[in-house]
């Protein structure tokens, strides 16, 4: 089918905007009026709140007011009800925010932080799930056992620090451990990091003195902003309006609810003045959510042919001092923990368990590169244990047609080519390497699947309003967030396509109201594109009809003998028989000033089919609905005298059904790839035994540079149309993280045969290696 | 409080400031150039780069009261007469503009780099990039504007003498 707007290259929307500095971001914002916020931050990442005084923080030049969590009535949440926007009486980890000093400058507030004086009880600090589990510990939730949950799926386990426990059975994997002819156990760890966006957060927050609220923030998820304020004071939903301006990036951590709720508490003890807070960089460390930080314990059991027969595995989620938003990262995983392969039989359990460390959130592809990481280095452990090519090992197990991942869900071509994708990876960086050591460097390649379905709430929608101007132009509102992904220019170029007319026609939003945009769940899980352009398709459709019926009144024909080429609805028959789009649609002005028709302005949504919640008995259930797969593959290079890693070339392919904006898809994987590499060789949020973070700056946390860029990367898109996605597109924004870790650690073995279980695997941890292994050289001047 | 006189984007103003503000403070909450931006406040992310006396340099790390008669040009002084500047016109054209954060000071340090020197290698761009993050792009994007904008500038230079 040949598409004259999709797929083809096209200008973002926004691109002037942000050129020339005029893209308003969060903080770019002043209202009249407005004062600034500054937080107070505990000691201890974990005591008792024995008394606060702020007496002399009130007298301080420029302090409107000193405000602590003692007003807060409950927590909040949004699966499970156990966070509080401010400490109340106890402190749970070191960002949290114990009080805060409104003033009318940001300086005369943060000069008055060292004033408030707070008395601490310090409690045992735990960082780590395994040791925040020992029956000895210490309870950061005394009562979790109050909390709401949503179901009970997020049900916690009372007098232990477990938050939630969710568990999956397929089949009898006792059998399947029987079956096999080969067992490979094994333990992985994926260390916390933080998404970091170049912006880091800001919110402002405004209580009107007739009882609204109204939020500017930096947040994908407005409408669950929106919620949750709401429920935390009481309020009518209608009643709290967010506005998002232009963001800066968000990687995860600005999808769900984050500071907007502390800002609203602080700022409603001000009525009438809108009160900002902006993060440091230290901050946005510490006090917003960190991702990632799972420990897997993995069983396979495989025949002497190479058949997967079983999977036993526990996983175990470090999730932070609140386990609302980290339950759904450790449900992901347990769902996820097949990855591309077929398991006959599995058993697979996973806890979510209270540390003293920052909540754990959404980051980019949340839950799959986590499991995906442990599933596809255990793959490479079996294939050397059954003396087999990992890539002929991994081919035998794909999930394929009419086969089921470990909760069951069936897969259909239509999901697909895996093939495809490994052929391509492998035709750029075939699977042996020529020269394996030279003077100064080893060489290794490695490989990794990948896959990723959006898990999202199965009521999750995606809205779209088309508004027909009177010359015939449209007007596009959505509530989908483009943090640079390019989503504004996919939605535009949807538009176009369903819509027949040239994308200049077609004015895209470019901020976000729940006041005014359509309702949509939250921009997350790889889904806008998916949802997204099939609610475009919809309301497009819905106009045309439209559009049709009032040409039928005034052509007289039937609409369904109408045709519509986005300038003109004309007689299919005769085609000089027309009236122009413009003249129609907001009714017809006939002859005798008389108007005619509807006013095409239509508003339509989409949810993805057929997704269920999984069921409380086993696990199971479609609980994906649309899956996108991949393969990536990379030749590593290692410096024998230091231990870097090298990327001489990094290869990824995904079957994304459709690619709808080439350069923005490239893009997607490009950047994707380099976060990868981010997360693998030096991304890491590290503690200190007390709770504190080690590295809360960009100098200390690296972030990849253009020195650590691949020497050079392949692109490839597969591209086998989805059965419900638009034009066969499905979601891709996520996925090339996914394999890296993996990729790069089988790479490495490949290179100096050491396995590495855990990532991040940073240079000194290889140069130790090496020189354990005898594998270093000395320079020869020393 | 106390008064500097310095350029700002062809002006020459008397500002007022406290003492200890960076120029980053100064431009983005005394003067509401918001097109500069703050990413880390400690010269890592390359998010507030502005060009003071033909130079690229980190605004937050620069104390503005060092400033007194300096040049200081922002990206909301780089277009002029509604027209954009062939560095930014590059960016558009190769697609490197992602949530646009980044952008700003990427576009400065670029400029401050094509004034002074057009023929600058791609090592020399790729070294001057290297001060910047950003976590969109992946980079390659980034390299690939800077080769297109230095091919305009180069233009450019042509037309306006
Ligand atoms: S804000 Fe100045 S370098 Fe990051
Ligand atoms: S474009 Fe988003 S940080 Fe560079």
């Amino acid at each position: 089918m040949e598409y004259k707007y999709i797929g083809k290259d096209a200008k973002r929307p926004s691109a002037v905007e942000r050129i020339t500095g005029k893209a308003i971001f969060v903080d770019d914002i002043r209202l009249p009026g407005m004062l600034y916020a500054k937080i107070l931050y505990p000691k201890y990442a974990h005591a008792k709140i024995l008394s606060i005084d702020t007496s002399e923080a009130e007298k301080m030049p420029g302090v409107v007011k000193v405000v602590t969590g003692k007003n807060i009535k409950h927590p909040f949440g949004d699966c499970l009800h156990d966070r509080l926007p401010m400490a109340v009486d106890k402190v749970r980890y070191i960002g949290e925010p114990v009080a805060a000093v409104i003033a009318d400058t940001e300086r005369h507030a943060r000069a008055a932080l060292s004033k408030i004086k707070v008395e601490y009880e310090p409690l045992p600090v735990y960082t780590d799930a395994l040791d925040a589990m020992k029956k000895d510990a210490v309870l950061i939730h005394e009562h979790s056992e109050k909390y709401f949950y949503v179901t009970p799926l997020y049900k916690p386990t009372p007098g232990t620090n477990i938050a939630i426990t969710y568990e999956i059975k397929k089949g009898d994997v006792k059998k399947g451990f029987k079956e096999a002819d080969v067992v490979v156990e094994d333990e992985f760890n994926f260390h916390h990091m933080s998404s970091v966006a170049i912006e880091p957060h800001a919110t402002i927050a405004l209580h009107h003195l007739d009882g609204t609220v109204e939020i500017w923030t930096a947040n994908v998820g407005p409408f669950a902003v929106r919620e949750q304020v709401a429920e935390f004071f009481g309020k009518n939903i209608s009643d709290v309006r967010v506005h998002i301006p232009h963001i800066g990036g968000c990687f995860g951590y600005k999808s769900d609810p984050g500071i907007e709720p502390l800002v609203a508490y602080i700022a409603s003890f001000v009525p009438g003045r809108p009160v900002k807070l902006r993060l440091t960089r230290k901050e946005d460390f510490t006090s917003t959510f960190i991702g990632r930080g799972i420990r897997a314990r993995v069983k396979v059991g495989a025949t002497k042919d190479g058949k997967l027969t079983a999977l036993e595995e526990t996983l175990y989620l470090s999730t932070g001092a609140y386990a609302d938003t980290g339950s759904n990262i450790l449900i992901v995983a347990v769902q996820t923990s097949g990855g591309v392969y077929y398991f006959p039989n599995a058993h697979v359990k996973g806890y979510s368990v209270y540390t003293n460390t920052p909540p754990v959130g959404a980051l980019r592809a949340y839950g799959h590169p986590e499991a995906e990481f442990a599933i596809e280095r255990i793959m490479d452990m079996l294939a050397r244990k059954l003396d087999m090519s990992p890539i002929e090992l991994r081919k035998k197990n794909y999930i394929t047609d009419g086969k089921t991942n470990v909760v069951g869900e069936k897969f259909k071509k239509s999901d697909g080519d895996l093939f495809k994708c490994t052929e391509s990876v492998l035709e750029a960086i075939p699977p042996k390497v020529e020269v394996k050591e030279d003077e100064n460097y080893l060489y290794g390649v490695g490989y990794a699947g990948l896959i990723k379905a959006p898990k999202a709430a199965t009521f999750a929608s995606k809205g779209c309003h088309i508004k027909f101007n009177v010359d015939g132009t449209v007007s596009l509102n959505m509530a989908g967030g483009d943090v640079g992904q390019g989503l504004w220019t996919v939605a535009r170029q949807i538009a176009a396509e369903a819509l027949k007319m040239p994308p200049e026609k077609i004015k895209v939003y470019n901020e976000i109201d729940t006041q005014y945009s359509p309702w949509e769940w939250q921009t997350v899980g790889s889904m806008f594109t998916f949802q997204g352009g099939n609610a475009i398709i919809r309301a497009a459709n819905k106009a045309i009809d439209a559009l049709k019926r009032n040409a039928s009144l005034v052509l007289k024909r039937d609409p369904d003998m109408l045709e519509y080429d986005g300038e003109y609805v004309y007689d299919r028959s005769y085609p000089d028989v027309k009236v122009a789009v413009k003249d129609i649609c907001r009714g017809y002005v006939t002859e005798d000033g008389t108007t005619i028709g509807e006013v095409v302005d239509v508003t339509s949504y989409f949810r993805l089919p057929g997704v269920q919640g999984p069921d409380p008995e086993t696990g199971m259930g479609r609980t994906g609905g649309s899956y996108t797969m991949g393969f990536q593959g990379c030749k590593v290079k290692i410096d024998k005298r230091t231990g870097k890693v090298y990327i001489d070339h990094f290869a990824t392919s995904i079957d994304v059904g459709k690619v709808i904006f080439p350069k923005g898809a490239e893009a997607q994987v490009l950047g994707g790839v380099l976060m990868g590499i981010g997360e693998t060789l030096m991304e890491e949020v590290r503690f200190k035994e007390n709770g504190e973070i080690a590295n809360p700056d960009l100098i200390r946390y690296k972030l990849p540079r253009i020195e650590d860029l691949p020497g050079k990367q392949t692109v490839k898109f597969i591209e086998t149309p989805d059965a419900v996605g638009p034009f066969g597109a499905r979601g891709l924004g996520e996925h090339p993280m996914i394999g890296v870790a993996p990729a790069i650690l089988n790479a490495i073995y490949d290179a100096i045969g050491y396995d590495f279980k855990e990532v991040p695997v940073t240079q000194d941890m290889v140069k130790k290696v090496l020189e354990e292994k005898g594998l270093t050289v000395k320079d020869k001047e020393e | 409080m106390q008064s500097i006189t310095v350029t700002i984007n062809g002006e020459k103003k008397e500002i007022y400031f406290e003492g200890g503000e960076t120029l980053l403070d100064v431009l983005r909450d005394n003067l509401y150039l918001t097109g500069t931006k703050y990413g880390c406040g400690q010269g890592a992310c390359g998010a507030c780069t502005v060009v003071v006396n033909g130079e690229a340099v980190k605004s937050c790390m620069v104390l503005f009261r060092r400033l007194e008669g300096a040049e200081i040009l922002t990206i909301e002084g780089l277009s002029k007469n509604g027209e954009l500047h062939p560095i930014q016109k590059a960016f558009i054209d190769a697609d490197a503009v992602h949530c646009g954060f980044c952008t700003p000071g990427i576009i400065m340090e670029l400029y401050a780099l094509f004034t002074k020197n057009p023929d600058a290698s791609e090592e020399e761009i790729k070294k001057a990039l290297n001060k910047h993050l950003c976590r969109c792009t992946g980079y390659l994007p980034l390299i690939e504007a800077a080769k297109i904008a230095q091919k305009y500038y180069k233009e450019s230079i042509g037309k306006e003498v």
